[in-house]
């Protein structure tokens, strides 16, 4: 795909060049060289390879604030996933965090021959060999390690959902040899690496004969439901665990005394994935809002104007990404909840994160519990495990 | 039957079609059809040499089938049918081959629209070998004409068929004439006042003796053709007697109860029993039911009490009037958009966010705060932001650009500046200055100190960042020609919202059986060439229903639709569309199923024979009852079984 296609599949022709998505955009509200009206502009202009060779074109977060409210309906988004493709064919890549050890991870996990061990925090959960819902567990194993000095356990979040899966009855099954869903390849520009992993978990899910497929991350949830369509072939209903929850509220039972009494009052933090890409906005919301002596309050910007947790794809982690972090948690603060609720792992690490590495912005008082929504919902179910 | 003698005629249009399509080709291929007994090509065949060699080749040839491979039957069929009945054959005769934008318009292969244009001649001969003449009926044309809608178009139609001595029914729906318009302060670019050039119209209207003024009243239904239309028009009860009342207000003064104005959108306060504004065509109150106290729990009365004139009648209900005319012209309007949706403007969250049509009334003299520009609090803004296209050129709300904003944008500017000390923001996409004055006016306000903006606003908050932002609504976007995001801080900000369809426009449009565009406005007949006509003869458009337009728009098109009508009355008489349907009364069923079909209301069930039939100066032709007849009753004069066999062969041999 050439850059003339890109800007006909995104729609790119129709910008008013009206900057209203630089003047959304969590980026560029700190970060004054970050623009998307002026990346579009230069692809119509004629400036593709200033563009492609632009250190700021791994900055935008995917969050898609811009094209939520875009007037001309651009898909800035897609734009930068797909220029991101063509600039690393040129060799361009974003500064990658962590050392990009989990870029490591998710190449190695591209290879046919690995024999993972990725099930070894299963216990006490209830799980099956043969049945028709999957649960996708995601990378959670591969976070595990490299996030425990932040004392965030993506593992636990997988261990709750089966948990929560177990009370509506479900024993899922989980692949002993699932692989990472591609997202943040994807979207830092390596198609080829990202279509292999694909194949991968695609023919695994067939043989496996799941029928429905459940996520508790946003990410893996989106790239199975509108990127894998276009590369492989997957015959399956695909749900966020928020959304099964939801639909079987009255299945679960609650009980008086959580193991967390001491949060009464959260506040709900949309990842972008699963809000602004998918719509899903209500479903968690009904489930806390079902949770004994749990009140809701909403942040300042809510729901399709939720405000990103700062950074995507382990890429361009910077000082700007901090800040949009702090900004977010002091919305979370405001609204006096004991806790911020999330439904993605990720979102979990970037706010741990900047309460552990304050950097340098006006970073008091941002300390607050965060915490999943599967992770809730087991409490209030009662497992003492589940903390 | 005699012998058919069929002549085909390729025309070239230009390069149009002979550019893609080989007209040579086609030509030579078309000998070799049924029945044809001459085949020509030629540069323009709509043009007056064009039509001769047909005229010419009927008289010297004896043809008596004509097919036209050119263009859309929409543009030249009248055109050539015309031709032909000039050389003395039954328009009806005749037949078109698109080749033009069904061929040469969508391909760059020569050889695939070639053999398509080939095809379609082939299928057009095909089919005209079975055409009959066909009789065009005529029927007299009343001279009464309805209007539908008091505003600014409407009225100025109204006059202009009034003053030429026929009757007109002019039906508003509100308790007085005036529309938008008569809601405006100033107009843009002269600066004239609204209400002082309107209102000497208004009151035309009202004394005229050609026009019957139906306020506080409805179309209900419309039965009927071009030249005798039926329309059932409820007019609802005012609970006060229209002859007697001399419009002095003591009723209005006396009432003790209170609602929002509708006519001030909410921003004031009127009486129960009210008229809408001091001008108000007719001068004659109405009494609001869900306000009054005599409706809601039977006491008060204090407005008979005080009407020395007995004209207060709480017993009045809603009249049934049935009028008879030959043309209907539309002219409903428009609804301004609703903000409240776009949630990051704050239009309803905070108090100085307003509507531009709210300040219209927050400037008019006779407004909410007597014309002076103040906010909630009664202080005058230190700063007023307009923002532009707010639900126009969004894909979220209305693709189109509402063509006006700009302009009362910078007629607001003007406004502040004439009578604030505020520094004015305009936050804008592109200035759309398009018309007679226009950009001149934006080059007047652009020396009169106005902050000009490039940027599509993105938010309009109240959490300030610093000092100067403390108490003020802040506009954040981006100044895309400094590329810099910015916050502005304002004390005011006015929404530039878009002009919509009236949110019934749906049920109007199929009262009066006439169609709507994508974008919900009526769809005139063509977008150029009959801008005021629509697909229903009789059936006339004008101002905002049709689209978004200024005034000056708005009133020359109410004038061409006036001329389209008295040009009908002049004429005294119409054609009716011969190529109806026909129900074979021994083959049907009685089943009714065409009945509801009829998208124009033009079959009955005659109770006592047990059959459906075809009123045929209703019937437009369109076919669809032929195709529902499960009794194969029914037949398309001009899309018999045979024709359309024949046509289908044509496109496959």
């Amino acid at each position: 795909m050439n850059l003339e296609d890109i800007i006909k599949e995104t729609k790119t022709y129709y910008c008013l060049e009206c900057g209203k998505c630089t003047s959304l955009c969590p980026v560029s509200r700190y970060n004054s060289n970050f623009s998307p009206r002026f990346m579009l502009e230069r692809a119509l202009m004629g400036f593709g390879d200033e563009l492609i060779h632009d250190r700021e074109l791994f900055s935008c977060l995917a969050c898609y604030a811009c094209s939520n409210l875009c007037p001309s309906d651009v898909d800035y988004p897609v734009f930068t996933q797909k220029v991101r493709n063509l600039a690393s064919g040129e060799g361009e890549h974003g500064d990658c965090a962590h050392s990009g050890i989990l870029f490591s991870l998710m190449r190695l996990m591209s290879r046919s021959d690995i024999r993972q061990k990725r099930l070894d925090w299963l216990d006490g959960c209830h799980t099956s060999e043969k049945s028709e819902v999957l649960y996708f567990a995601g990378c959670a194993p591969y976070f595990e390690p490299v996030f425990e000095d932040i004392e965030v356990s993506p593992v636990n979040i997988a261990r709750n959902s089966i948990k929560v899966l177990n009370a509506l009855g479900i024993e899922p099954m989980v692949l002993p040899n699932e692989r990472c869903c591609g997202h943040d390849l994807l979207w830092t520009g390596d198609v080829e690496t990202f279509k292999k992993l694909a194949q991968f978990n695609a023919q695994m899910i067939k043989e496996s004969g799941a029928k429905k497929i459940v996520f508790s991350c946003p990410e893996g949830y989106r790239t199975f439901k509108i990127d894998y369509p276009q590369y492989v072939e997957l015959d399956c209903e695909l749900m966020h665990i928020t959304e099964l929850l939801a639909q079987n509220l009255s299945s679960l039972s609650f009980r008086a005394k959580r193991s967390n009494p001491e949060v009464k009052r959260v506040t709900y933090h949309d990842p972008c994935r699963l809000g602004r890409h998918l719509g899903i906005y209500e479903p968690p919301r009904e489930i806390i809002r079902a949770i004994p002596e749990i009140k809701l309050t909403e942040m300042e910007h809510s729901g399709d104007e939720s405000i990103c947790c700062g950074t995507s794809a382990w890429t361009n982690c910077s000082s700007y990404s901090k800040q949009i972090r702090v900004e977010r948690l002091h919305e979370a603060k405001a609204t006096g909840a004991e806790a911020l609720v999330t439904a993605c792992p990720k979102c979990q690490i970037h706010f741990k994160c900047a309460m552990v590495d304050k950097g340098t912005e006006k970073c008091t008082n941002i300390e607050m519990k965060v915490m999943d929504i599967v992770t809730l919902v087991a409490d209030a179910l009662g497992d003492k495990s589940s903390e | 039957m005699e012998e058919v003698k069929i002549g085909i005629y390729v025309c070239h249009c230009g390069l149009n079609i002979a550019d893609i399509v080989d007209v040579e080709e086609v030509t030579k291929y078309a000998t070799t059809l049924p029945a044809v007994v001459v085949s020509r090509n030629y540069k323009f065949m709509c043009s007056d040499p064009g039509q001769n060699m047909i005229k010419e080749d009927i008289k010297e040839l004896g043809l008596n089938r004509v097919v036209v491979a050119s263009c859309s039957p929409l543009m030249h069929e009248p055109t050539f049918r015309r031709t032909i009945q000039e050389a003395g054959v039954n328009p009806y005769l005749f037949e078109m081959a698109n080749i033009r934008e069904h061929c040469s318009w969508i391909t760059e292969d020569h050889k695939a629209a070639t053999e398509k244009a080939k095809a379609l001649v082939s299928a057009a001969v095909r089919r005209v070998y079975y055409h009959q003449p066909l009789e065009i009926k005529e029927v007299p044309v009343n001279p009464n004409t309805l209007i539908i809608g008091g505003g600014i178009a409407g009225i100025q139609a109204a006059l202009e068929i009034a003053d030429s001595e026929h009757k007109v029914y002019l039906v508003e729906r509100d308790p007085s004439i005036g529309g938008h318009m008569i809601q405006f302060d100033k107009t843009f670019p002269t600066l004239d006042c609204s209400a002082c050039i309107l209102t000497p119209k208004m009151t035309s209207v009202g004394m005229h003796p050609y026009i019957e003024l139906m306020t506080y009243s409805e179309v209900e239904e419309i039965s009927g053709f071009v030249g005798s239309f039926k329309a059932r028009i409820r007019k609802k009860a005012r609970y006060v007697d229209e002859d007697k009342c001399n419009g002095c207000g003591v009723c209005v003064t006396k009432c003790p109860w209170k609602a929002n104005s509708e006519f001030d959108l909410g921003l004031s306060e009127r009486k129960a029993i009210y008229t809408p504004f001091a001008q108000a065509v007719p001068n004659i109150p109405v009494i609001d039911t869900e306000h009054c106290a005599y409706f809601l729990k039977e006491k008060c009365r204090a407005c008979e009490k005080f009407c020395e004139l007995g004209a207060i009648d709480f017993e009045q209900v809603d009249q049934i009037v049935e009028v008879e005319v030959g043309n209907i012209i539309v002219t409903t309007g428009y609804d301004s958009f609703d903000p409240t949706p776009i949630t990051q403007y704050g239009y309803g969250k905070f108090d100085n966010v307003y509507t531009g049509l709210e300040f219209e009334r927050i400037c008019n003299a006779v407004g909410p705060t007597s014309g002076k520009i103040v906010l909630k609090d009664g202080s005058e803004p230190k700063s007023v932001a307009i923002l532009h296209c707010v639900g126009s050129r969004d894909e979220n709300y209305h693709e189109y650009c509402s063509r006006v904003c700009c302009m009362y944008a910078l007629k607001y500017s003007h406004l502040i500046k004439e009578r604030t000390d505020a520094e004015v923001y305009q936050m804008y996409i592109d200035m759309r200055c398009f018309g007679k004055g226009y950009e001149e006016f934006y080059k007047r306000l652009s020396e009169e100190g106005v902050n000009f903006i490039r940027g599509k606003v993105a938010e309009v908050t109240d959490r300030a960042i610093n000092e100067d932002e403390q108490g003020k609504l802040i506009v954040c976007g981006e100044d895309t020609l400094l590329c810099k995001t910015i916050r502005v801080p304002v004390d005011m900000v006015i929404l530039a919202t878009a002009l919509e369809p009236r949110s019934d426009a749906a049920e109007v449009a199929k009262l009066l059986t006439i169609t709507q565009s994508a974008d919900g406005f009526f769809l005139e007949r063509h977008p150029k060439l009959d801008p005021v006509a629509t697909m229903t003869d009789g059936v006339f458009i004008a101002g905002c229903c049709q689209g978004p337009k200024d005034i000056p728009d708005a009133v020359a098109q109410a004038s061409a639709a006036a001329t389209r009508v008295l040009a009908l009355i002049s004429k005294g008489r119409v054609e009716l569309e011969a190529a109806t349907a026909v129900i074979d009364e021994e083959k049907c069923s009685g089943c009714r199923i065409c009945n509801l079909l009829c998208p124009y209301s033009a079959i009955s069930f005659i109770e006592d024979e047990k059959v459906s039939r075809i009123n045929e100066a209703l019937c437009k032709g369109c076919g669809t009852c032929v195709a529902a007849c499960p009794s194969a009753a029914i037949t398309h004069r001009q899309f018999t079984m045979e024709e359309i066999t024949a046509e289908i062969e044509g496109v496959l041999v």
